[in-house]
């Protein structure tokens, strides 16, 4: 296998990854703050996908756009995002809330369950076939880089993500309510002594949370093509892998987990088999479970005994 | 088990320590750091058998660091940790108190859904050796020491008077008052026949008459039960009445030890708790 | 010591620290058991555990003989086996507290080992006892293998890993049929693929193979019969003891000489090896195995039944199983859904509403409403009122005809529905308690339509959205189950 095929899958592997580097930085900011593996969040991804493919078809579908391909897109995504995140919210309010002082296995239980509901709620409304986005007219274009083409939705799948997780990034650093969200992650009783309202921190948590994966979801569907009500669940479990490798409740880590989980995914498929890709993924995790649990850019959690 | 008289503190002189006065627990130089925190530094500290010793210091000095480095929670960065001149460093939790080293919590962690009884029947896991598939077709040997566990538990549970006796031992831990909690925590603890007791804070949350009870029965473990007993408390009034020795630390260093009046006067005890210029207007 | 703040919705009955109020309400304890039910539990209670096991499983064994159906004594058969399965997440989930979410591949694994062993695939045959010892002995060292990197985890990535496996155990056995091996050309067939493997040897027990279905259910009997008796005793030994402990306060129990890596590790292996077992007797009696039949489904309808049936409870757990079989099987024809489902909310509005009186104004007040909708509905709209419903003889086809909207297109205006649906449903819980029942008839109405122009018709689907919403409302509103001790926690 020459440099091309492996550019390809360099390629491959940043686009999916990117993908689940918005999923894992949902895991990893809700888990931060409420030490809570949300398994639901791969479904708001779906959910989101889903929506996309609604608004895209209501608008007269890949073939016959009613609108400018920008504002479908634009339109598209703000309706997943906006989808997803109300969806995270009222997860959140109605699932989770009243688990706050619970032991760990009741959330947990309770995630799975909402998980599981919304996963068959999809099958229910949508049924169990495919839908796929199709193509955009535009989208066929796309750029040539040592000789490995890149089609535009590619690129503009990437450029989203990386835009969405500095924007993220400056949220967190340097606004007021990141600030309260860290310092929530950090001592939730201090926080709360200090004036700043838990409740509304952990609501902003999960619909930021929530948004990126509407977003991921679109923009799966956009690049793979395939929405299907299955596919939150593998993806969040590849997420949340992504997320503890790159080191849980750190969002630089979440964003390099994914990455990094995407490449090997990639490279996986291409050059042992794709049946076997889950198991690499799997076999990485226990990996960085065993070694280094606290991922690769975590801190260890020092805790009072 | 009950007839195990070897590692129990029931009175008798123990062979191991008793020769050429080793102490109990030695602690030589330990150290400790949480990143770039130095939690303890260089700390020596021993306990002889049969000794009271107290472990003073205001918050944050490391004291229940140390119960936590004794106890194999934590490993320390440098030093030694000796039980019976043999080395616990390095080992797990359940193997050092299978040793001989017992603890309470500053904060009382009881199975608080389980009951009294099974509380401290619970802590004899270490001291017998009955599986389950022994347990499932109860066989003669482990209905033996079932029976044993249970009176071993009725019997800790008694020192305690009346107030864990009866009725109270199918009642749910979570059930109890606050003090009779803490005496449960205890009364498990001595369940599972320590060489050595570490208190921490047995009197915290205690009215003026519970802490006189708390004091007279740490007393009372010694002379009666023959546990040694390593006690962290800020009651003074607690401290003064039950110890052989007090040892006082602040920021991680041992800063006095010695008798209650030697330590409780001493300048950079008083300057410790209460500041410089305290201490100088002594 | 922090009390414990009051429950949201004032929920009595929870358990309060440091409270002795367990000795001070043992006068109310003994009133309460003064009626003929009361007196009827309380000496339930005293009997030693075996008497009513006994009763129970006498009757039980007779079960098969008071039916024609062969069909009916399968139900009874998967009901014990999800009893078996249940009583296994028992001890990881309800004794260690460990969060297991890859339970069900153990199942598989088993199953698919004892497959291997006693089929026609490699044309081994190996006798039912050897194979069976086999399956125990390999999916013991499974959870052993997979609860290894428990030592260092915590229980949510515990629950993560084991997660991953389940789904990694489901895709390995759909693409096992092709494994490369270095020294031949040939691709290896180890698991069938989507296939799976059929001509499974049936259990051959003193000579006699077990053949029919009747059989099946009798040893599956026997083993939860005896699993019962097994976990009951163990659960007041010195394991047991341990196990709770464990999950009680990890540190504490260290400190008090208990191994919990060990402990953990023992759970562990014991549920691995109870499902492994579980397992070949269903590859047994479906003379066969595939992948579809160990997927998340199946996870999550166990989890349910441990949840509901009270994670702890020996008995609770093997209720909480049947019940649920029964609930699903009940659930697959539109008729006995069609009961099911307004019995159900019968039930669960007759426990909610206490005055007789508020409860009967309720359903009146629904019937009523639903009458003048259809009459007006149908009178604009001639066609939302035109399709019969589902199964639509006698009564209550006559009364569903008459009451409901059944409009000639449902899917998008019950998709529609739904959603609004869950949304009130949600909101319901929003509003303050006293005024809910003003709400309820219309929500009440709204659930019965999504159910006569959707959920009737997809019985696979629907038991899968009653298993996530169970899960979801137990463990916010009663997460002890039915039959689980309500219990306090420290955060």
């Amino acid at each position: 296998m020459d440099g091309t095929f492996l550019l390809q899958q360099l390629v491959n592997g940043l686009t999916l990854g990117s993908v689940y580097a918005l999923i894992a930085l949902g895991y990893s900011l809700v888990y931060g703050i409420l030490k809570l593996l949300n398994f639901a969040h791969g479904e708001v991804y779906m959910i989101g996908a889903f929506i996309g493919y609604f608004v895209l078809i209501g608008l007269g579908g890949p073939e016959d756009l009613a609108v400018p391909v920008a504002v479908a897109l634009t339109l598209m995504f703000l309706a997943a995002m906006l989808g997803s995140g109300l969806l995270g919210v009222l997860i959140e309010r109605f699932a989770y809330r009243r688990l706050r002082n619970a032991p760990r296995i009741a959330p947990l239980i309770t995630a799975l369950g909402v998980a599981f509901f919304l996963q068959s709620s999809a099958l229910l409304l949508f049924g169990a076939q495919f839908r796929s986005y199709g193509t955009f007219q535009f989208m066929t274009g796309g750029i040539e880089v040592a000789g490995v083409r890149i089609s535009t939705t590619r690129i503009l799948v990437v450029v989203a993500a990386f835009s969405l997780m500095i924007a993220l990034t400056l949220l967190v650093g340097r606004t007021t309510l990141g600030k309260a969200m860290r310092a929530t992650a950090y001592d939730r009783e201090a926080a709360a002594m200090m004036g700043i309202d838990v409740d509304r921190v952990i609501v902003a948590t999960f619909l930021i949370g929530s948004i990126l994966a509407g977003a991921a979801g679109v923009m799966f569907g956009l690049v793979f093509f395939s929405v299907y009500h299955l596919m939150g669940f593998t993806a969040g479990l590849k997420g949340f892998t992504a997320a503890v490798v790159g080191g849980i409740g750190s969002i630089p880590g979440a964003m390099l987990g994914g990455l990094l989980i995407g490449l090997a995914e990639a490279f996986s498929a291409a050059y042992i088999s794709s049946t076997f890709q889950d198991l690499i993924v799997f076999s990485i995790l226990i990996a960085v479970m065993l070694f280094r649990p606290t991922g690769l850019l975590g801190k260890a959690d020092i805790r009072k005994v | 088990m009950t007839g195990d008289v070897e590692r129990s503190g029931s009175g008798g002189p123990d062979l191991a320590a008793a020769r050429a006065g080793e102490p109990l627990l030695e602690l030589r130089s330990v150290s400790l750091s949480f990143g770039g925190l130095r939690v303890l530094d260089e700390l020596d500290l021993h306990v002889d058998e049969g000794e009271i010793v107290s472990v003073i210091g205001p918050n944050g000095a490391g004291k229940t660091t140390l119960f936590n480095l004794v106890t194999g929670i934590y490993r320390p960065d440098g030093g030694d940790i000796d039980l019976d001149g043999e080395s616990i460093v390095g080992l797990e939790p359940n193997a050092i108190a299978r040793r001989g080293i017992a603890r309470t919590f500053q904060t009382i962690r009881l199975f608080l859904n389980m009951t009294v009884k099974e509380n401290v029947m619970a802590a004899t896991y270490g001291g017998t050796k009955t599986g389950p598939l022994r347990s499932v077709l109860r066989t003669p040997g482990a209905r033996r020491e079932e029976r044993e566990v249970e009176r071993l538990a009725e019997e800790r549970l008694a020192f305690f008077g009346q107030r864990l006796m009866g009725y109270r031992w199918d009642q749910p831990a979570y059930s109890l008052s606050y003090a009779n909690r803490r005496r449960l925590e205890i009364a498990r603890a001595t369940a599972t026949n320590p060489r050595i007791l570490l208190l921490d804070e047995p009197a915290a949350g205690m009215n003026p008459k519970e802490t006189h009870e708390i004091a007279e029965l740490i007393g009372q473990l010694r002379t009666e039960g023959g546990f040694t007993i390593l006690v962290i408390e800020h009651d003074m009034h607690v401290v003064e009445g039950i110890s052989d020795r007090v040892v006082a630390l602040d920021h991680g260093v041992k800063i006095a030890e010695g008798s209650f009046e030697q330590v409780a006067t001493s300048e950079r005890v008083v300057e410790a708790y209460l500041g410089t210029k305290a201490a100088s207007t002594k | 010591m922090p009390q414990l703040p009051p429950d949201e919705l004032g929920t009595t009955g929870q358990p309060r620290i440091g409270t002795d109020e367990w000795v001070a309400s043992v006068e109310g304890r003994r009133e309460r058991r003064s009626g003929l039910t009361g007196q009827l539990l309380d000496r339930l209670e005293a009997l030693p555990f075996w008497q009513p096991l006994l009763v129970v499983g006498v009757l039980a064994a007779i079960f098969p003989y008071l039916t024609d159906s062969d069909y009916v004594v399968r139900v009874g058969f998967n009901a014990l086996v999800f009893a078996l399965l249940a009583l296994g997440l028992n001890i990881v989930v309800g004794y260690a507290g460990l969060l297991d979410l890859g339970y069900i591949a153990f199942f598989g694994f088993g199953a698919y080992t004892y497959a291997i062993l006693a089929s026609n695939k490699f044309d081994l045959h190996l006798p039912t006892v050897p194979a069976v010892l086999i399956v125990i002995a390999a999916s013991a060292l499974l959870g052993l293998l997979l609860g290894l990197p428990s030592r260092r985890l915590s229980g949510d990535y515990l629950a993560i890993v084991t997660l991953f496996f389940a789904q990694i155990f489901v895709t390995f056995t759909t693409n096992a049929n092709r494994i490369t091996l270095p020294w031949s050309d040939e691709p290896f067939d180890l698991t069938g693929g989507p296939n799976g493997i059929s001509g499974v040897d049936p259990y051959s027990i003193f000579g006699v193979e077990a053949v029919e279905v009747t059989s099946y259910f009798h040893i599956a009997l026997v083993l939860v019969v005896v699993g019962m008796l097994a976990l009951h005793i163990l659960s007041r030994a010195r394991t047991g003891r341990a196990w709770k402990a464990l999950r009680e306060d990890p540190l504490a129990a260290e400190a008090m000489t208990i191994p919990v890596n060990r402990l953990k590790l023992m759970a562990f292996a014991f549920g691995a090896a109870t499902a492994g077992l579980t397992g070949s007797l269903f590859a047994a009696q479906q003379i066969g195995v595939f992948p579809q039949n160990f997927e998340l489904p199946l996870l999550i309808t166990v989890y349910a039944m441990v949840i509901l049936g009270g994670a702890g409870s020996i008995p609770g757990v093997v209720v909480g199983a049947v019940g649920i079989t029964v609930a699903l099987e009940v659930l697959r024809g539109p008729a006995e859904a069609r009961l099911l489902f307004y019995g159900a909310i019968l039930i669960g509005l007759a426990l909610a509403i206490r005055p007789w009186l508020r409860l009967a104004a309720v359903l009146v007040a629904t019937v009523a409403l639903g009458y003048v909708v259809h009459f007006v509905v149908g009178s604009l709209w001639p066609r939302s009122v035109a399709r019969p419903p589902a199964e639509s003889e006698g009564l209550i086809g006559e009364f569903v005809d008459s009451w409901m909207l059944l409009p000639t297109e449902p899917g998008t205006i019950g998709n529609v529905a739904y959603v609004v649906l869950v949304a009130s449903g949600l909101g319901l819980t929003l509003i303050r308690p006293a005024w809910r029942a003003f709400v309820l008839p219309p929500i009440l109405y709204l659930a019965a339509f999504v159910f006569e122009n959707r959920l009737i018709y997809q019985p696979s689907v629907t038991r899968l959205l009653v298993l996530g919403a169970l899960l979801v409302v137990l463990m916010n509103a009663r997460p002890q189950g039915l039959f689980g001790t309500p219990r306090v926690e420290i955060a």
